[in-house]
């Protein structure tokens, strides 16, 4: 089978990094598209056990919360667009548990006033390719997204998020938490795109990845294109381990050091968790964080 | 809307004046392995360099482009003037230096800074060095500084040259560097023997001026422990409507304990193709210090790397670059984490005007065993109008837990709030501009030697002169 | 009485400086000590070495916990034993709430499970003593409080974790009189409540007024250059350290 790229870097850099796309043997599947509207209620839970496609429409002035749960054996596609007309409130959760090999597609557009918030966890997985491109199209778009992975054993996970900023005053806000134990590797793309005509538009992306164990590889390319005078963006990054000042505080507290590193990873992820507002969900990714039941 | 300033292009009359050359002296234009040997034949190269030519020559026609990066479409790199004649072998007094590379570089200031804050000069017109000298005290503490050419030929280093030419860029790491392996001529080779500590600068300064001529100096330093340098490179060359390129090379070997510091202030003509590699291998607590200035060059693509290979080493990176109309600017840095506890700092900032691009573009590699190892990366650029672009790409490849990795950047422009502030206290907005134009360089101008700062300061002035008034 | 924490020829370094030349202190079981100072004169570098701050080297010296040697012990065992600090400057714990981080190095602390209901009602209880909003517990440790919430945050944890000795660095710095009243409170009900002991660093007079001060201590430059009972940390407060600087 012939290997697609994917993921791939709006601008491409040195080769050798290997982060200018991922190439992948993508399976063709036929299934039509599952459409999901504001009119049905909040939240719309989905359980994606087979490649599929999703189209979510929000149109002007409405709000839809939908929460996407991947959880499969075998290999497979997810494809999502969502057009969010003027005015419109999009939330999307998807939560990616343990997949062998997916590959998952994220294409969003949003009109005036259209707001879009993403929260996204990835638990594990043995080779993952997200995708999650943003065209803030008309002015005054807000994008978010919180997100967050956990990867260990020998997982891989190449992830690339695009904002695209092209209206006036629109805004972007990045987050992401990583942690990596084994011999796991990441590959996290981020690129805020402002566009010319986007004046007063405002970019922002932090990464924060906690690396446990000598033989993980955690490799990050925050981009920031620009052909506008007037915007303000910005990226930051943190890689590595705990800063000493964390330890010796929570050290002086009688916490001890494999008890931090989990305390640690554990609020790497729960920026993300905390955005879900919806129980059933919050107690399925708990049990598989390993987390147990907080109420105990 | 507010009515943006225009700003004009950089006079650059102090650069742009040049000589005619003597066409008989060029080398037909071309690669061809013909073409190569002649260049052996002129130079006298010893066998095992004839041979590293061709070899070169036939990976170079092997290597495709990279994929990424500023767009080299103008040059034609089979149509460049790969070597002229030298007028006259290299000297080591002044007064024989012919009459009009003489003027050329007393114009460019090149003799006066000699005189005042330099610890040796070289400078090299074209394809071959036509001037070299060191201060006799420098000399005699061993320290070496002459072209490579002789230093080849000079059984006293003739080893020391060939087991470090290109070992650090070896000609398969991309296509011009296979191009320099198999075209280079000109450059410096720079030897300071261990604990000599050289407390005032050397300096090279490069001249390009035929027209439609290629220029690839190769740069090799040698630093043996604890010693010190401080090395600065200048250049630039006149405009014509040919492009020409420069695909230099710089080779640095930074010995334990050794700290080398190397500045550079590049001004080449903005139809300039300046592929450049530079390369430093950093031992045991040894130190890199890079200045970088880049003013002008159509096309640039460079980005010094830093090896940390021993314990403790450590690297620093100041730059900045300012692309104006018609420049397409890639520059940043790489940095290799490649032993327990080395350290990396990168500093840059970029500016974007009149149409221009600038790209900042790095990596920072933190290998398995680089335990224990620090770097922080900030960038900054600021877009002065509508019409410029701005791309920033950094990539952090981390393969250790026990290290501390930070990475900084911002984009944005000058602010209404400081502009008001400043025209508040009585500046013009177009002053109020410069000032902070030029307060966004001091990262770098307060780097660099007075002299380097001032000239750094007149570029900027130049560059943004069209808004005063 | 008993001896709690003693140090012997205290040294100590950061980055290869020499920052405490030598510091013996005594300090019994149940009493209240105030360590007082110039600013830079090693008072929080003195706290944060008996604590195990990694930031700082011991390079010569012992410290004693009662009567065993915990000089190059960790933070945590350190803490395991009953040792606190309050900190100057507390770090921000993002995705962690105050009460989920107290819940685990309470059980860290005792080794014992507790259930959740019942830690929600005692630090419920604590809160009210400082005034506290009970939404802070669920609140991100740190994150976004203000100095005078942060410092409330810390008095809140030792009247939770309940330690036989309170190291309380400059607790009561930059805050406005109410809040020094409601930390002065919090130390009132850990002095009640666990009956424990107390090293202060502080250069409020507040704070001291409502505590019988056992004995007083003046760092400079390093080195303790006189000691007292109560009174001498009244007679500074109330007319500069000058006179007893000069003495060395």
């Amino acid at each position: 089978m012939e290997k697609t790229r994917l993921n791939i870097l709006p601008v491409p850099t040195f080769s050798s990094l290997g982060v200018n796309y991922a190439e992948r043997e993508m399976q063709q599947y036929e299934t039509e598209a599952i459409r999901i509207t504001e009119s049905q209620e909040a939240p719309v839970r989905v359980d994606v056990t087979d490649s599929s496609a999703f189209e979510i429409n929000a149109s002007e002035g409405r709000a839809l919360f939908v929460i996407q749960y991947i959880k499969s054996d075998s290999k497979l596609s997810v494809d999502t667009s969502i057009a969010a007309s003027a005015g419109a409130r999009v939330k999307l959760v998807q939560v990616f548990e343990r997949l062998p090999e997916a590959v998952s597609k994220l294409k969003v557009t949003l009109a005036d006033s259209a707001s879009f918030e993403l929260v996204q966890l990835v638990i594990g997985g043995g080779d993952n390719v997200i995708e999650d491109a943003v065209i803030l199209d008309g002015a005054r778009g807000a994008f978010t997204a919180e997100l967050a992975d956990s990867l260990a054993g020998s997982d891989r996970l190449d992830l690339n998020l695009i904002a695209e900023h092209r209206g006036r005053k629109t805004t972007s806000e990045i987050h992401l938490g990583t942690v990596l134990s084994g011999t796991a590797s990441k590959i996290f793309k981020g690129t805020i795109d402002f566009k010319n005509g986007a004046s007063g538009a405002k970019g922002s992306e932090q990464e924060e990845a906690l690396l446990l164990g000598n033989c993980v590889r955690n490799r990050t390319v925050p981009v920031i294109l620009c052909s506008e005078e007037d915007v303000e963006g910005s990226h930051g990054a943190t890689v590595g381990r705990l800063d000493e000042k964390h330890i010796f505080y929570l050290r002086s507290r009688g916490i001890c050091e494999e008890k931090i590193y989990e305390l640690m990873a554990r609020s790497k992820l729960m920026r993300a968790v905390s955005k879900i507002e919806d129980e059933p969900t919050k107690a399925r990714i708990y049990k598989a964080l390993g987390w147990g039941d907080d109420n105990e | 809307m507010k009515e943006k300033t225009q700003v004009g292009d950089i006079d650059r009359s102090l650069y742009d004046f040049r000589y005619e050359e003597n066409e008989g002296d060029f080398l037909d234009r071309g690669l061809t392995p013909q073409i190569i040997s002649e260049i052996s034949d002129e130079k006298n190269d010893p066998d095992w360099m004839r041979e590293f030519r061709l070899k070169a020559l036939d990976i170079y026609n092997r290597t495709p482009m990279v994929e990424w990066g500023a767009s080299t479409e103008g040059l034609d790199v089979d149509n460049i003037v790969t070597y002229i004649r030298p007028q006259s072998r290299m000297n080591t007094d002044w007064n024989n230096v012919p009459e009009n590379i003489k003027e050329t570089f007393e114009r460019l200031g090149i003799p006066q800074a000699e005189r005042e804050s330099l610890a040796g000069v070289g400078a090299q017109y074209d394809s071959e060095l036509v001037y070299h000298n060191v201060r006799s005290e420098v000399a005699e503490s061993g320290v070496v500084y002459t072209n490579l050419e002789s230093a080849m030929h000079d059984e006293r280093y003739a080893e020391i040259i060939r087991s470090h030419f290109m070992k650090l860029v070896p000609p398969t790491d991309h296509k011009f560097a296979a191009l320099h392996g198999a075209v280079w001529s000109g450059g410096s080779f720079v030897y300071v023997p261990k604990n000599v500590h050289l407390d005032i600068p050397l300096q090279s300064y490069f001249r390009l001026n035929a027209k439609g001529a290629g220029q690839f100096e190769h740069t090799l330093i040698i630093l043996e422990e604890n010693s010190y340098l401080h090395f600065i490179e200048g250049c630039s060359a006149p405009k014509y409507y040919e492009a020409g390129l420069h695909a230099g090379c710089v080779e640095l070997f930074v010995g334990k304990g050794a700290s080398l510091r190397y500045s550079t202030i590049e001004n080449w003509s903005k139809n300039m193709y300046n592929l450049n590699t530079k390369r430093a291998i950093v031992q045991e607590n040894g130190r890199i210090e890079w200045v970088s200035g880049s003013f002008g060059s159509h096309v640039s693509y460079l980005y010094p790397m830093s090896i940390l290979n021993g314990r403790g080493a450590s690297a620093e990176f100041t730059g900045i670059t300012f692309a104006g109309e018609g420049q397409d600017l890639d520059t940043g840095a790489k940095i290799v984490h490649n032993a327990p506890e080395t350290s990396s700092y990168m500093n840059t900032k970029s500016i974007s005007k009149s149409g221009g691009k600038s790209t900042f573009r790095s990596s920072v590699a933190v290998n398995e065993n680089a335990v224990g190892s620090k770097s922080s990366v900030s960038c900054e650029s600021l877009m002065l109008d509508n019409i410029s672009r701005s791309d920033t790409i950094p990539v952090i490849d981390v393969k250790t837990d026990k290290c501390d990795v930070g990475h900084e950047a911002r984009i944005g422009r000058i602010s209404d709030e400081a502009i008001f502030y400043l025209t508040s206290r009585g500046l013009s907005e177009q002053e109020a501009r410069a000032m902070i134009v030029r307060g966004f360089a001091d990262n770098v101008s307060k780097e660099l030697p007075l002299e380097y700062a001032v000239e750094m300061n007149n570029l900027i002035g130049l560059e943004m002169q069209g808004s005063i008034g | 009485m008993s001896i709690l924490l003693e140090t012997k020829g205290l040294t100590a370094a950061a980055e290869d400086k020499e920052l405490l030349h030598g510091v013996d202190i005594v300090i019994g079981e149940g009493e209240t000590h105030v360590l007082m100072g110039q600013n830079g004169a090693g008072k929080s570098t003195f706290g944060c070495t008996v604590m195990g701050s990694p930031e700082y080297t011991v390079t010569g010296g012992k410290i004693l916990f009662d009567g065993e040697d915990i000089t190059s012990e960790t933070a945590d065992k350190r803490a395991r034993r009953g040792m606190f600090l309050s900190f100057q400057n507390p770090v921000e714990i993002p995705g962690i709430t105050l009460s989920e981080f107290l819940r685990n190095a309470i059980e860290q602390q005792t080794g014992k499970r507790i259930k959740l209901f019942e830690h929600k009602k005692n630090l419920a209880k604590a809160m009210e003593v400082l005034g506290m909003d009970s939404s802070y517990a669920d609140r991100e440790l740190n994150v976004g409080f203000s100095g005078g919430e942060k410092k409330k945050a810390e008095i809140l944890q030792l009247l939770m974790l309940r330690p036989r000795l309170a190291i309380l660095d400059e607790t009561d710095s930059g805050l406005d009189v109410d809040a020094v009243k409601t930390v002065s409170k919090g130390i009132e009900e850990y002095r009640k409540s666990v009956g424990g002991t107390l090293l202060i660093i502080t250069h409020n007079a507040k704070i001291l007024e409502e505590l019988r001060v056992d004995r007083t201590h003046i760092l400079s430059n390093g080195r303790i250059v006189r000691e007292g009972d109560g009174s001498l940390a009244l007679d500074v407060l109330a007319n500069g350290f000058e006179k007893y600087l000069g003495e060395v």
